[in-house]
């Protein structure tokens, strides 16, 4: 019979420290960084990006969508490369008060609560960056448990599901989505 | 004991409510409601001060949009239904507005229920209908009930309506939504 622990914790693996994130602009120096996430359909399904499928079109996509980005920011972990993206993008029509937030993360790293942090410091840092920004916005696919996770961890507040929001894929049915808010006053 | 079922007022107002295409003869008809400040309190827009303004509007917006619809009672205008398709192609945004002599008659219950009979059909990929109204418009928002829409949620400080940020109540009514009779 094995003897009772004097430490109940002794007995649990060692947890790994939390993944230090932080976030920057991202270039074309980070292509093939950026095509790690953006050619991977499981990282990019449920964007309304294309996938990269090549490093020109990641070229491209770097060119076109992101340097001239109204708020654009790589995220890297522990100071080292680039392995995910996420930015905010003000609504046309409202004046800069509304804007959705995005962001995707290379598969290999998921699972490590690096998004979760990521949303925290854009939620920190993009009212003040972005003036006028009343209204963070996140809208998930309702099969995108994970994506709702964290936005949930982030403190987001689920407003409601909206039927047949998001365009099917290929032709497809239209999906219902989860909306998401973060508001400048719900900074504590 | 039987209760025999009395027509609602919103019957009487389905029989005669239709839509039809806006020509440029219905400017008056427009600036009734266009210009009362009352009408468009929860409008991001208006009231319309100037004719020439409507005009503008009414030929460049109205005339070429998509689906544009003029209320009509009887043989009268009295208001305005439009949907509008987004950026997403499964989804365009509904608008109604009434002039307020047609208030409390039903018609803004019979204008969406037209619009979406005829809509899905008319706009090619659009699955969802969708409309935003302000928390505190009671009388939108039991139009569109009654219309058979869903109220799915609350959009806090969604948008600036004449200068202040407002909550608005998302409702929606999907292709395959049964019409209300």
């Amino acid at each position: 019979m094995e003897p009772a622990a004097a430490d109940g914790d002794a007995r649990r693996a060692e947890e790994p420290a939390p993944p230090l994130v932080s976030l920057r602009p991202l270039g074309l120096d980070d292509t093939d960084d950026f095509m790690a996430w953006a050619s991977d359909d499981r990282v990019m399904r449920y964007l309304k990006r294309p996938l990269c499928a090549n490093r020109e079109q990641a070229v491209a996509q770097i060119r076109d969508t992101v340097l001239g980005h109204p708020w654009f920011r790589a995220v890297c972990v522990d100071g080292g490369h680039p392995v995910g993206q996420v930015s905010v993008w003000p609504y046309a029509d409202d004046g800069g008060r509304r804007a959705n937030i995005g962001y995707a993360l290379a598969h290999d790293h998921w699972g490590r609560g690096i998004v979760a942090a990521a949303i925290k410091m854009v939620v920190g840092r993009v009212f003040d960056e972005l003036p006028g920004l009343e209204r963070l916005e996140a809208v998930t696919d309702v099969e995108n448990v994970r994506s709702q996770r964290v936005l949930e961890k982030a403190g987001f507040h689920n407003e409601g599901i909206l039927r047949s929001y998001i365009a099917g894929r290929a032709g497809g049915k239209a999906k219902d989505a989860v909306i998401y808010s973060f508001l400048s006053s719900d900074r504590a | 004991m039987d209760h025999d079922v009395l027509p609602m007022p919103e019957s009487t107002s389905m029989d005669t409510v239709t839509l039809r295409p806006f020509v440029l003869a219905d400017l008056d008809a427009m600036m009734a409601w266009a210009s009362d400040p009352v009408v468009t309190a929860f409008m991001t827009w208006g009231p319309y001060t100037s004719r020439d303004a409507l005009l503008a509007f009414l030929r460049d917006t109205v005339l070429p949009h998509p689906w544009f619809r003029a209320v009509c009672l009887g043989g009268a205008v009295v208001g305005a239904v439009s949907v509008t398709p987004t950026d997403d192609r499964c989804r365009a945004e509904l608008c109604v507005v009434l002039a307020r002599a047609h208030w409390g008659k039903g018609v803004a219950t019979a204008a969406p229920k037209r619009a979406v009979a005829a809509v899905f059909g008319d706009l090619d990929g659009v699955e969802r209908v969708e409309a935003l109204v302000d928390v505190d418009n009671a009388a939108s928002q039991r139009a569109l009930e009654k219309a058979g829409f869903t109220r799915e949620a609350v959009l806090r400080s969604y948008c600036v309506v004449k200068g202040r940020l407002r909550d608005m109540v998302m409702y929606s009514f999907i292709s395959t939504d049964p019409l209300v009779k």
